[in-house]
C-alpha cells in the first residue's frame, strides 16, 4: 500500500514545517542575533588567522553548523514534548503512522529549520565578511556543504526525538541540553582548530562526532578541515545510522502517554 | 457471515497491583450502539485504551473483525477504528481545518476536502474552521475530537465520554450523528455519564464497577429484569383493609406499589381485591437504566447477565 507509506509521512513532515513557519520570525531572528553577536565579539575583535584563513571566515561555517544542529534538535524535541503535553502524541499512536514514518518525517522537518538557520547565519557571515574584506566569501563545495548540513541535522533531529520520547518532564529535556548538547557543540571545534589543543585533548575530541560535522561544513565552505574529509563523510553517515536506530529503539521503549 | 466488529474475551488490565479491569468480555455487532457504563474509575477508559492500542492488556484477547489485535495493532486494523479520547487535545497553533487535513493524512488520505466539509457541517464546526483550537469553546473542542476520529470513515467508532461538558442541544445533535453512523452500519462503543441518553441510544450496555462487569445485556432487557415498576392507584373506596406484600404506602386514597417488571398487572389487581369502579386514576412508571445502575452498584453485588 503505497498511499499508506508516503501520505502519512508527507503530511506529518508538512505539519512539522508548518509548525515552525508559524514562528518564522523567531526562527530567523534568533540566529540573526546570535550569529551577529558571535561574529562581532570573536570574528571582528580577534584579528588572527587559523589554518591560513581569517578567524572571521573560520568562524562562519562553525556557527552555521552550530545553528543547524541546535535547531534541528530543538524543533523535533519541542514538537514531541509539546505533543506529549497536549496529548497529540497519543493520536499518532492510534493513527497508521509507523515509528519509521514519524522518525523520518519529524527529523526532516527539523532539518528544514536547521537549514533555514544555517542559511541566515551564512548571510549574516557574508555581511561581516564583506564589511571586513570588501568581498564575499565563496563556497568551496556546495554539495559537501549541503551533505554535512543535512546529515548532521538529521542526526541531531533524531537525537532530539529519542531524548524527547524518553523524557518524563521538561527538566529532563533541559538537562540533556545543558550537560550533553552544549559541551558537545563547544568542544566540537566551532571556535578553535583542533591543533591548538594539547595532544591528549585532541584524541578525546576525535571521539566527538560533532567534530566531523563541523569540520565537514567548514570544508564545504572554506576547503579547510582539521580532519580527513572522507572520514568525516563516513563518521557522519554512521552517526546518522546510529541515531536512527536509537530513535527506533527509544520509540519502542518510550511513552506516547500524555503528561 | 461477517465477523463481529469487536470481540473482547476475558480482558484484564493491571497497573502495578491495581486491577483496573478484570475478566471483561463483550461483543459488539455491526450497526450496534454499545454502552460501557460505570462510575469514575470503573475501568472504561482502560478497556478502550487496550482496544485502540494505547495500553497493553495484562491478559485476555481482543478481536477486530475476526482478526486478533491484542498485542498487534497493524495498519489495516487501525484504519478500521475511529477513536475519540476522553481528554481534550490542545493542538497549539493549528486551525480546525488544518488539523482535520493532518489527520486525514495520518490515515493515508491526501485530499479529503469533501469528507472534512461534511463533518464540519454535521458537527456544527463549519463557521469555526479557521479558528485555532485554543480559540474554541470546550464543546467545540470536543466536537473537533469527534470530527478527527471520523475523517477516515472507520467501521468501529469508539467514543470515550464524547458529551462531557457539552450542552443539551449539542448533545442531542451529537447523538443524532451517532445514530446516523449506526444506520450506515458502523459499530459504536461509547461511554457516558448521561444514563437517560444511554438508555435511549444504546442497544446493549455493560455496567462496570471497579473493573468488574456488574451487568450486561440488552438495555431494555436489563431494565425489565433488574428494575421495579411503580404502580400508583388513586382509589375512592376504603383503603384501610387493603394489604399486599408489594404495597409501599397507602394514604388519602393513594396506593403506591413497587412490583417486579415481570409481574402481571392483572394478577396484582385480583390479589389486591379492589373494585375497578372505584379506581379514579392509575399510573404505571417503568424502571430506568439509572435504576439498573443503582441496583447493581449498591443493592446487589453479583454479576447480572441478561
Ligand atoms: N496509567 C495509569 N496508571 C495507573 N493507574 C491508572 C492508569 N490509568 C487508570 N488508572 C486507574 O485505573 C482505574 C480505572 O481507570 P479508568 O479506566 O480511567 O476508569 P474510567 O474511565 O471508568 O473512569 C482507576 O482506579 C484509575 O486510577
Ligand atoms: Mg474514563
Amino acid at each position: 500500500m503505497s498511499s499508506l507509506t508516503w501520505i502519512p509521512f508527507w503530511v506529518l513532515f508538512k505539519r512539522e514545517v508548518h509548525r515552525f513557519l508559524k514562528v518564522i520570525f523567531q526562527t530567523v531572528v534568533t540566529p540573526l542575533i546570535t550569529a551577529s553577536l558571535y561574529l562581532l565579539i570573536f570574528g571582528l575583535s580577534l584579528n588572527i588567522e587559523v589554518e591560513n584563513v581569517s578567524y572571521l571566515a573560520f568562524l562562519i561555517p562553525g556557527l552555521m553548523m552550530m545553528g543547524c544542529l541546535n535547531n534541528s534538535f530543538q524543533n523535533v524535541s519541542s514538537s514531541i514534548v509539546s505533543s506529549k503535553f497536549s496529548g497529540e502524541l497519543e493520536d499518532y499512536k492510534v493513527s497508521v503512522l509507523s515509528h519509521q514514518q514519524i522518525i523520518w518525517a519529524m527529523s526532516f522537518g527539523g532539518v528544514i529549520r536547521g537549514l533555514v538557520v544555517a542559511g541566515v547565519t551564512f548571510l549574516v557571515g557574508q555581511f561581516f565578511y564583506y564589511h571586513s574584506f570588501g568581498s564575499f566569501l565563496s563556497i568551496h563545495s556546495p554539495l559537501l556543504l549541503f551533505f554535512f548540513l543535512v546529515v548532521g541535522g538529521l542526526s541531531f533531529a533524531k537525537m532530539g526525538l529519542s531524548v524527547a520520547i524518553l523524557a518524563k518532564n521538561f527538566d529532563h529535556m533541559s538537562a540533556f541540553g545543558i550537560f550533553v548538547i552544549t559541551p558537545l557543540i563547544y568542544l566540537g571545534g566551532v571556535f578553535y582548530s583542533l591543533d591548538k589543543l594539547p595532544v591528549f585533548w585532541q584524541s578525546i575530541s576525535k571521539a566527538n562526532p560533532l567534530l566531523y560535522f563541523i569540520n565537514g561544513v567548514r570544508y564545504g565552505v572554506l576547503g579547510v578541515s582539521d580532519v580527513d574529509i572522507s572520514s568525516a563523510v563516513v563518521v557522519s553517515l554512521l552517526s546518522l545510522l546510529f541515531f536512527h536506530l536509537a530513535g527506533l529503539f527509544c520509540f519502542k521503549k518510550g511513552s506516547f502517554v500524555r503528561w | 457471515m461477517q465477523k463481529p466488529p469487536l470481540v473482547i474475551q476475558h480482558l484484564s488490565k493491571n497497573y502495578g497491583s491495581l486491577k483496573a479491569v478484570s475478566e471483561v468480555s463483550l461483543e459488539i455487532k455491526k450497526g450496534e450502539i454499545y454502552g460501557l457504563l460505570g462510575p469514575n474509575g470503573a475501568g472504561k477508559t482502560s478497556i478502550i485504551s487496550c482496544i485502540v492500542g494505547l495500553e497493553k492488556p495484562s491478559s485476555g484477547q481482543i478481536h477486530l473483525f475476526g482478526q486478533e489485535i491484542t498485542h498487534n495493532h497493524d495498519r489495516q486494523s487501525k484504519l478500521k477504528i475511529g477513536f475519540v479520547p476522553q481528554e481534550i487535545i490542545n493542538h497549539g497553533f493549528f486551525t480546525v481545518d488544518e488539523i482535520l487535513g493532518f489527520y486525514s493524512g495520518y490515515f493515508g488520505i491526501l485530499n479529503n476536502r469533501e469528507k472534512i466539509d461534511s463533518l464540519l457541517k454535521d458537527l456544527q464546526l463549519y463557521e469555526h474552521k479557521d479558528k485555532k483550537v485554543k480559540q474554541l469553546s470546550g464543546g467545540m473542542k470536543r466536537r473537533l475530537l469527534i470530527a478527527k476520529a471520523l475523517v477516515h470513515d472507520p467501521s468501529l467508532v469508539i467514543l470515550d465520554e464524547p458529551t462531557a461538558g457539552v450542552d443539551v442541544e449539542l448533545r442531542n445533535s451529537l447523538w443524532e450523528l451517532v445514530k446516523k453512523l449506526k444506520d450506515k452500519g458502523v459499530a459504536i462503543l461509547l461511554t457516558t455519564h448521561y444514563l437517560e441518553e444511554a438508555e435511549k441510544l444504546c442497544d446493549r450496555v455493560t455496567v462496570l464497577d471497579r473493573g468488574q462487569v456488574k451487568a450486561t445485556g440488552e438495555t431494555q432487557g436489563l431494565i425489565q429484569k433488574l428494575t421495579q415498576r411503580w404502580v400508583k392507584i388513586q382509589y375512592k373506596g376504603c383503603v384501610e383493609n387493603i394489604e399486599h406484600s408489594y404495597l409501599v404506602s397507602k394514604q388519602k386514597g393513594l396506593l403506591e406499589l413497587r412490583i417486579p417488571s415481570s409481574f402481571p398487572i392483572g394478577q396484582l389487581f385480583s390479589e389486591l381485591q379492589i373494585k375497578k369502579e372505584d379506581i379514579l386514576d392509575l399510573v404505571i412508571s417503568e424502571g430506568s437504566l439509572e435504576d439498573v445502575f443503582k441496583f447493581v452498584l449498591h443493592d446487589k453485588g453479583e454479576n447480572q447477565n441478561v
